[in-house]
């Protein structure tokens, strides 16, 4: 087994809450807490979750655009959880980005040509002509017509501009993808196609994402392991096919069982959560999840559960319930 | 609900030229009736600024070229005034003095504004936030004129000390502005992408979130350039304004005598010129707005 | 079969903008009967909320209009219908909810107050019977101590409970036609499963006819017993949700029930796409609309528009999908 491309050691983000008349910190939003993962190279981990629960928070702490507050993220094997701007440059080419929403994802007043050589230009990647070069490359790489190049992003539908976005993250040959909830806010028929780009540019350029959603069907299309993110942690990591054959956690059966699918007359036995999704700045005491669940014991209202291995060394499944310990 | 953007929702990539969002504007400003007029005024009177400028006309506005008080003839077409020069001059003339005075302070104004502006928003929480917004509270609270009068005096006369006086005034709505817009802006998914690619800060400021503000720069510059002259108006009136020179506010300031008089001649032609260009430029500056706005331009 | 609740005959609805004039809706017809759940399904700009919004008169005016069609419901026709009778129906014989309960509810006032404002316009209730009323509503739609919950404002709320809030003022005044646009859209996966099963069951309860405009096939497999599909301002297939899920006609929701992501044993590598993309409604190709798109197209469609029941009766296909 190679060395990992990513490892997230116990990663932790908390929010300040400030009020007061001096503005001090009254209490903290516990946004990411105490969350591991390790990505190989080429694989992709999906980060499944809700709203509130931090996958996007984790990705933006792994790629320093927000600071850890506590842990460690080490790329490539380099301890990068606080390198300085200058210090992060040579670490940027190997790990990018993809966004949620098309309609802000690209800089309105900048052609699309300007777009995509900013990254080369920063990185200072070879000349101007092999930088245009590249930069025509990339639209053929996405799929998109080289007429695209003077236009401004105002021009293009969602799935186009989010293809454009792909491209940018493409630029500087990144090992490294994270895809923050890239299809969400596409019309179904387009998710698809930009869908089949990203398991492309997986199969054929070897590179490695950290697929971020909420929509389970999405996620096991692209993912070769699945972390279940609740409140700032990660309640059940396992790889895509044991996931959804064997859900261990109740949260897990009770997302599962709650996507709609699209085959009526199919009769389920739904597990309908009780209550609403919490909110991190005010999470429950003992296991997060303890007042929506079914299973709940009265060990769970005061005892965090640790993460347990119930799986073997070659298919590793990790869970963090009182159920299984 | 957003039913015309839903409408509006897939465009296809034509063979049409590539549209900025200055080219959807412009379109969106050629179908404005009253802008166009407006701005047909004011070219006029740039045309007339400019020949001033240029030396062609408008020369002898210092000349004593006729009797007192001479009524609306063909060698003077709006008279002459108390001393005998002819006021067509001295308002021609005039016009050139506007525009110097309005085109220096709207435009230093504006950027002052536009880069205090956006460095304050979008440090905004931190000691450089707090000290940009301290100097606009500051020079915000002392009295205008109070202010020209200082500095001209701290200058000892020197010609350039109403442009500065208004300068340091004026950037204080632009700065607000941009400061605001830009706090919004840089919760921008580009601008995390930007972050993500290594792009420095300042270089995040200035390519990426200014120029996502140019549409308010240039309505506030527009805004900016009425008041700088209005204002001047006021200074020389009160004789802190314009020394060398002629314009609106010294013809104003010099025709009170003669209007008790009884003759008109001088004070008409300053205050309609300087109400026709402020009127057209505020007509104007409406259309430009309506034109440039984000919201009905961008999808 | 019972006399149809809802009927609409060839609604054609028309916006201005600065392009030009544009039909987002052009030539719908369906019927809704009692007490059934109706889907209107289709991706953004389709007409599926402009048509929702239509059915109670909801279009902003001067922009948009109804061009031409009728709706009847119980005897008049809601189309030409004058503001004061479409407000008497609205909340009391028809109601809507909508996708963004944030927006929907006003902030500035308590949920009670809201909802007594419904109730006392509609059924002349006082002050306090209104607000016993309220409470019972928001027992019903499955809120927590209501009564402490009707004095809150809606920012105190979550994003279900303020769905089911708008649902319990959606059916405080016992409407006989429920048009649901979007209505969990924006809601996570597990309360999602919550505000369906309540609609369902509410539905049962009040014996309500339901329009569920979504975009979400599941969520129409789900909850409705007929399904229509619209493309381009218009209806592409029309069938009992069981065949339509089975065997769809339409070339387009055969390719959009196949190119969903769905949970499955073997995963493709690639997911099939539907090529291209959905035509600008400002320069409309001549024929069939998503003749462009269309694996099935034959001449025909690039030059002739197909209507309902062309060659089989629940899609408007010259070619349909082979059983």
């Amino acid at each position: 087994m190679s060395s990992p491309l990513l490892q997230v050691e116990e990663l932790r983000k908390y929010f300040p809450i400030r009020g007061g008349l001096l503005r001090g910190v009254k209490a903290q939003v516990k946004a990411v807490d105490g969350v591991s993962l390790v990505l190989q190279p080429g694989q992709t981990y999906g980060l499944v979750g809700e709203s509130g629960c931090g996958k996007s928070t984790l990705g933006r702490s792994i790629i320093r655009l927000y600071e850890p507050t506590a842990g460690k993220v080490i790329l490539d094997g380099a301890d990068i959880t606080h390198l300085s701007r200058k210090e992060m440059l040579p670490y940027r080419e190997r790990m990018q980005m993809i966004f949620q929403d098309p309609y802000a994802s690209l800089s309105p007043r900048r052609t699309v040509s300007q777009t995509l050589r900013e990254p080369l230009d920063i990185h200072n990647k070879g000349d101007r002509n092999t930088r245009d070069k590249r930069v025509r490359e990339l639209l053929d790489v996405v799929g998109m017509s080289q007429r695209a190049l003077n236009r401004y992003p105002h021009e293009f539908s969602g799935g186009q501009r989010q293809r454009i976005g792909i491209a940018r993250a493409l630029a500087l040959n990144p090992r490294l993808i994270i895809a923050d909830e890239p299809v969400s806010a596409l019309d179904v028929s387009v998710q698809s196609q930009v869908l089949n780009l990203v398991a492309d540019l997986q199969r054929e350029h070897g590179i490695a994402f950290l697929f971020i959603a909420h929509d389970l069907a999405v996620i096991q299309h692209v993912s070769d392991r699945i972390g279940v993110m609740y409140l700032g942690k990660i309640v059940e990591a396992t790889d895509s096919r044991t996931l959804y054959a064997s859900p261990k956690h109740p949260y897990t059966r009770a997302l599962l069982s709650a996507i709609p699918l699209p085959e009526p007359g199919r009769k389920r036995s739904r597990i309908v959560l009780g209550g609403d999704v919490p909110s991190p700045a005010n999470p429950p005491s003992g296991c997060p999840f303890h007042p929506r669940c079914p299973d709940a014991m009265d060990r769970c209202r005061t005892e965090i559960p640790a993460p347990r291995e119930l799986g073997t060394p070659a298919a590793p499944h990790e869970v963090s319930c009182h159920l299984y310990d | 609900m957003n039913t015309a953007a839903e409408v509006m929702e897939a465009e296809a990539l034509s063979d049409a030229a590539a549209e900025s969002l200055w080219t959807k504007g412009l379109y969106k400003f050629r179908r404005d009736r009253v802008g166009l007029w407006a701005f047909a005024v004011v070219l006029l009177y740039v045309g007339v600024a400019l020949g001033v400028w240029l030396g062609f006309w408008a020369t002898g506005w210092a000349d004593l070229a006729g009797e007192k008080w001479e009524p609306v003839s063909s060698a003077h077409w709006f008279g002459t005034n108390i001393i005998g020069q002819d006021i067509f001059d001295r308002a021609i003339y005039s016009t050139k003095t506007s525009f110097e005075i309005g085109l220096v302070v709207a435009v230093l104004a504006t950027a002052l504004g536009g880069i205090l502006g956006a460095i304050a928003g979008f440090f905004s929480g931190s000691w450089l936030d707090e000290l940009i917004l301290w100097l606009m509270g500051v020079l915000d609270s002392i009295p205008f004129l109070l202010f020209v009068a200082a500095i001209a005096y701290t200058l000892q006369g020197n010609p350039y000390s109403m442009h500065i006086a208004m300068v340091v005034t004026f950037w204080i709505t632009a700065g607000r502005l941009v400061r605001g817009e830009v706090i919004k802006l840089k919760e921008m998914e580009y601008v995390d992408a930007a972050h993500a690619l290594g792009v420095p800060e300042y270089t995040i400021i200035f390519r990426h979130i200014l120029p996502n503000t140019s549409h308010i720069l240039l309505v506030q510059a527009t805004i900016t350039f009425v008041a700088a002259i209005k204002s001047e108006v006021i200074l020389s009136f009160l004789g802190l304004g314009v020394k060398d020179g002629m314009s609106w506010g010294l013809m104003i300031a010099e025709s009170s005598q003669e209007v008790l008089a009884g003759f008109f001649n001088n004070f008409l032609s300053a205050s309609v010129l300087l109400f026709g260009l402020v009127m057209a430029f505020n007509l104007f500056s409406d259309a430009l707005q309506d034109a440039l706005d984000p919201r009905t331009v961008s999808d | 079969m019972a006399e149809p609740l809802l009927r609409v005959r060839d609604l054609a609805i028309e916006f201005d903008t600065q392009y030009g004039t544009v039909r987002a809706v052009d030539g719908v017809s369906f019927d809704v009967y009692p007490e059934e759940t109706v889907g209107l399904v289709g991706e953004s700009g389709c007409g599926k909320t402009v048509t929702g919004l239509s059915l109670l008169g909801l279009i902003p005016k001067p922009p948009g209009r109804i061009a031409a069609g009728s709706i009847e419901f119980g005897g008049r026709d809601l189309a030409t219908a004058s503001e004061e009778e479409l407000r008497k129906i609205r909340g009391s014989e028809i109601s809507m909810i909508f996708q963004e309960p944030m927006t929907a509810l006003n902030p500035v006032f308590t949920i009670g107050n809201q909802m007594a404002d419904v109730l006392a316009r509609h059924k002349g209730l006082t002050n306090s019977q209104a607000r016993t009323e309220a409470i019972e509503m928001l027992a019903r739609v499955g809120i927590p101590s209501p009564a402490r919950r009707v004095d809150e404002y809606p920012h105190q709320l979550s994003g279900g409970q303020r769905q089911r809030v708008m649902i319990a003022m959606a059916l405080s005044c016992n409407p006989k036609l429920l048009i649901a646009d979007e209505p969990t859209t924006a809601l996570d996966v597990t309360t999602q499963a919550q505000v369906l099963e309540q609609i369902n069951k509410l539905q049962e309860e009040f014996r309500m006819a339901v329009i569920l405009i979504t975009h979400d096939l599941g969520v129409v497999a789900e909850t409705c017993q007929r399904a229509m599909v619209m493309y381009c301002g218009k209806v592409a297939e029309q069938a009992p949700i069981a065949e339509l899920f089975a065997q769809p006609r339409h070339p387009y929701t055969a390719g959009l029930l196949s190119s969903i992501p769905r949970i499955r044993e073997d995963r493709p590598e690639h997911l099939p796409i539907i090529a291209g993309r959905v035509p600008d409604l400002l320069h409309l190709p001549a024929g069939c609309r998503f003749a462009a798109r269309c694996e099935r197209a034959l001449d025909r469609c690039q030059t002739e528009q197909p209507e309902l029941g062309e060659q089989t009766a629940s899609a408007a296909c010259f070619n349909p999908v082979p059983l």
